[in-house]
């Protein structure tokens, strides 16, 4: 049975080395030798023993079991011998812990023996056991025995090793001198120079966890500082002289950071409390991965979460819990947004307020910087501040304590907040280095930034003769200014945009001419403005600068009557303005010289709020009277001015077509008469002959022209003489086209009077539906 | 009535998850550990036998210097694992073990039986994690008053 194999197998195994003869065992069927000798006075020490080694030799045959039992040292030897074979037996038919119970004999004589090597190796077999099976009170008896073999050995990572293990244990089982002596080791031998720089791992001894409730957010790109739980086995305050921490990403384990703590920190026995900084790291979800740090030359690492953690903490009984998400980085995201207020045109070559609206977008702006850059053309006014306030959305406007034009009596009034907003702020802010810095109430609330700038366009505004407004070309009077914000924690978030602005002149101007006299030598010209700002434009003066062969009417100077001013022009509105001229004489001098233009000058006011439009400009700080200088605003436009047809000399008539409806393919006579109503001026046309030249044009793809498109023609030099022309054509496709067009080449225009003045379109019909067959022949 | 006796039980995975000293027995200075020792060890044993049996209680199963192993074990777990011809049955056991020095197979069986009442009634704790070490003070006294009453 195996009742008793344990007395018969095992003899004294201590499991302290130094109580390796403390305790005997006794032996339940061994028996003591019987002495056959006669006693009659008691043996010396010698005689006794020459007698039991005589007596020996006579029951002991075998020589070998005689030189066994002839010496201890032999005696050992075989006992040794024995006790390994039978453990290599237990450990071959799976009594692995019989095995090590004779290993742990083992180990106990070769220590005793010095014999550390050999000692080591068994030691640690039954650690192994005593460890892999939690039996601590079986391994705190042992493992003090394998410390002192792997430290006279000089096995430092084994001794270190033991060392941790030792304090891993349940503290019940050391005195608190036991444990701090262990701990005094372990920093002694990291702080001296160790031969082999192997890590420890102190996974057993040193736990941490992420602090309790939802994982850290930050945007893409932010710092941060992670605060995580170590907790701490020893029993002393240790120094630690790093501490690095790595984080792994949930989805990808090859992603992740590393967190270092290069400062000296101090862990106090139980729970502490470490922050690492934290870089910026890729989007996604991250979890706790590997802990290690330097304790001067020694290099440490735990891998494990702490499990021992207080009873009102989720990792309590924590034991195979998966790990939770410690830190979460969002997907890149707009985090702010910064946008014109408004979109209608400003004032050009004068100072206007924009204003840029910057959003916090579920971020903060706390500590944001904004740099300001403006392209060509624009420029910054720094004889002003920058204005900030706060701002609120669309129907409400600027809720600022200042508009810094003047709230007129219409226009401006719905514009104006009259509601007083309990959070309203306002502050004016300096342009340092082309940036400025966002105020803290400005950190979380959509602001509005006001920039006095000033677009600059030396050309002359140009009016145009017809009757609808030109259009100007955007790109000529768009400015744009760059922007970028700098925020975020340690301002790593850029967001950079470049806004356009549109400038214009307060007027477009456009004229015609809206009557003459008989002898053409009086023309009324309507000048029309175009307003091309929304906000109100008060004329108060008009006055035309005119050359070019233009003179005023009259006596005075031809400005229009100081009664009818000013004259209001709503936003986007037009209003005209009659100048009464005359054809003044030219002398040979001025038909060389190239005459300057005619600049028409308006003095006006503009009435505008910064946040809907166009505004007065922005004053400088001077005594002048805001008002004057508001009123004292130039608007400066060339003209041009349309000299009519006044004396035609030849007249051009285009004669009814010989039936009404004329089709595709059929052949139509064009005829033209050209009458001489007076005698011809030299500059204009060759006087010495009466030949005249001639030239006809059509659209070669809608007309066909059987004859002469070009040719002289006499006609008498005598007014009223006359002269048709003709010529055979065919029109090639339907519909309303423009007939051929007969041109005079040698003769000035403006001497031509056309009938009909300008171009007209005939109606071509179809070609007449035909049938025909053919008859074979 | 056994005077010196040490109570462990082990779970399936051979980790000592509940250790008392019960008896009257004074504790040696100079072995401390020596029942652990001597009930580690005495774990072979049980591997062995409880191979051959079907019944619980082992009774004794391993002495050492007087002091006698007795054994009790319960069916937690059974692993069925099939190979193409044989069909391999694993059952894992808890073991209660008691290291004492007078056979008293009676008290000790109903011992043992009550301690395994008291060890399901643990084990229907929801907050109890099967195979940790069973901390509860309660348990502690109740294991005191069966030895005291069985022992």
């Amino acid at each position: 049975m195996h009742s008793d194999r344990l007395a018969a197998d095992v003899p004294a195994k201590m499991p302290q080395a130094d109580k390796a003869h403390g305790f005997m065992m006794s032996r339940t069927y061994s028996s003591p030798g019987n002495f056959d000798c006669s006693i009659g006075r008691p043996m010396r020490l010698a005689e006794i023993f020459v007698a039991a080694e005589h007596a020996l030799k006579k029951t002991i045959s075998n020589p070998d079991l005689q030189k066994i039992l002839s010496s201890v040292e032999n005696f050992e030897q075989k006992y040794m011998e024995l006790t390994k074979g039978a453990a290599d037996n237990y450990h071959h038919s799976w009594w692995k812990r019989y095995g090590v119970v004779l290993d742990g004999e083992i180990a106990a004589v070769c220590f005793k023996r010095g014999n550390f090597d050999l000692a080591a190796k068994s030691y640690e077999k039954v650690c192994a056991l005593y460890a892999g099976e939690g039996w601590e009170d079986l391994l705190a008896e042992v493992l003090p025995n394998l410390a002192e073999c792997q430290k006279s050995l000089n096995d430092e990572a084994g001794y270190l090793s033991s060392c941790v293990r030792l304090l891993s244990l349940d503290k019940g089982l050391f005195s608190s001198k036991e444990r701090q002596a262990f701990q005094s080791e372990v920093v002694s031998l990291a702080h001296n120079e160790m031969t082999h720089h192997v890590p420890l791992d102190v996974s057993s001894l040193i736990t941490f966890s992420g602090n309790p409730g939802p994982p850290m957010a930050l945007c893409d790109g932010d710092t941060g500082t992670l605060s995580v739980t170590v907790w701490s086995g020893f029993p002393d305050d240790i120094t630690l002289d790093s501490l690095s921490l790595t984080l792994m990403a949930t989805y990808n384990a090859d992603e992740g950071g590393k967190l270092r703590n290069s400062n000296a920190i101090v862990l106090k026995p139980g729970r502490n409390t470490i922050t690492f900084p934290l870089p910026p790291q890729k989007p996604g979800s991250y979890v706790l991965g590997v802990l290690t740090g330097h304790i001067g030359q020694l290099t440490f690492r735990s891998h494990s979460f702490s499990k021992g953690g207080p009873a009102d903490t989720d990792d309590f009984m924590s034991y195979e819990k998966p790990t939770r998400p410690i830190l979460k980085v969002f997907k890149p995201r707009p985090l702010a947004d910064l946008s014109a207020s408004i979109s209608s045109a400003l004032l050009i070559n004068e100072t206007q307020w924009i204003g840029i609206i910057a959003q916090p977008i579920n971020y903060s702006l706390k500590g944001a910087v904004l740099h300001i850059d403006t392209g060509p053309g624009l420029m910054i006014e720094e004889s002003h501040s920058i204005e900030m306030e706060s701002y609120k959305k669309a129907g409400q406007g600027s809720v600022g304590t200042e508009n810094s034009g003047e709230a007129t009596k219409d226009s401006s009034a719905a514009a104006k907040d009259c509601s007083p907003a309990t959070d309203k702020h306002f502050e004016q802010l300096r342009l340092v280095s082309s940036k400025i810095e966002f105020p803290d109430w400005a950190s979380d609330v959509s602001s509005i930034l006001w920039i006095p700038i000033r677009a600059i366009d030396d050309k002359l505004a140009r009016g145009s003769s017809s009757g609808a407004p030109e259009k100007q070309s955007i790109v000529d009077r768009m400015r744009t200014i760059a922007l970028k914000l700098e925020f975020g924690i340690s301002r790593n978030q850029i967001y950079d945009t470049t806004i356009a602005l549109h400038f214009s002149d307060p007027f477009h101007v456009s004229t015609r001419v809206a009557n003459q006299s008989n002898d053409s030598t009086l023309l009324l010209q309507v000048v029309t403005l175009h307003s091309q700002l929304n906000a109100t434009l008060s004329v108060y003066d008009a006055w035309l600068d005119l050359h070019n062969g233009f003179t005023h009417a009259g006596q005075g100077n031809g400005r229009p009557i100081s009664a009818f001013f000013p004259l209001v022009i709503s936003p986007t509105s037009r209003a005209g303005l009659l100048f009464c001229l005359c054809l003044e004489k030219r002398t040979a001098e001025d038909e060389n010289k190239v005459p300057p233009e005619n600049i028409l000058n308006i003095r006006y006011e503009i009435a505008g709020d910064r946040t809907i439009g166009a505004h007065p400009p922005a004053t400088m700080k001077s005594n002048e009277n805001d008002e004057d200088a508001n009123k004292n605003l130039v608007f400066r436009s060339t003209l041009v001015l349309q000299q009519p047809v006044l004396s035609p000399c030849l007249a051009v008539g285009f004669l009814p077509l010989p039936s009404n409806s004329i089709r595709v393919g059929q052949l139509v006579t064009m005829k033209w008469r050209v009458e001489r109503l007076k005698d011809i001026e030299e500059k204009r046309v060759p006087q010495n002959n009466d030949k005249m030249l001639y030239e006809i044009n059509a659209n070669s793809d809608k007309w066909m022209i059987a004859g002469r498109k070009r040719g002289h023609v006499s006609l008498d030099m005598k007014q009223g003489s006359r002269i048709v022309i003709s010529i055979l054509c065919m029109p090639l496709v339907a519909g309303y086209i423009h007939p051929p067009h007969l041109g005079l080449p040698g003769i000035d225009e403006v001497s031509i009077s056309c009938s009909p003045a300008g171009c007209h379109l005939v109606c071509v019909l179809p070609p007449a539906p035909s049938s025909s067959f053919c008859v074979p022949a | 009535m056994t005077t010196a006796a040490c109570f462990i039980i082990v779970s399936r995975n051979y980790i000592p998850i509940y250790e008392a000293e019960v008896g009257s027995a004074a504790k040696r200075e100079d072995a401390a550990q020596l029942p652990q020792f001597i009930l580690q060890a005495a774990l072979d044993i049980v591997q062995d036998l409880a191979w051959t049996t079907s019944a619980m209680f082992l009774k004794a199963i391993d002495k050492f210097n007087g002091l006698v192993v007795s054994v009790y074990v319960t069916a937690d777990h059974i692993l069925n694992i099939s190979k193409p011809i044989h069909f391999l049955h694993f059952i894992i056991h808890t073991r209660f073990m008691l290291l004492h020095d007078s056979r008293s197979d009676d008290g000790i069986k109903s011992f043992f039986q009550e301690v395994h009442e008291l060890y399901i009634k643990s084990l229907l704790n929801p907050l109890y994690l099967p195979g940790s070490r069973i901390t509860s003070s309660h348990f502690d006294t109740k294991v005191g008053a069966l030895a005291r009453k069985s022992l």
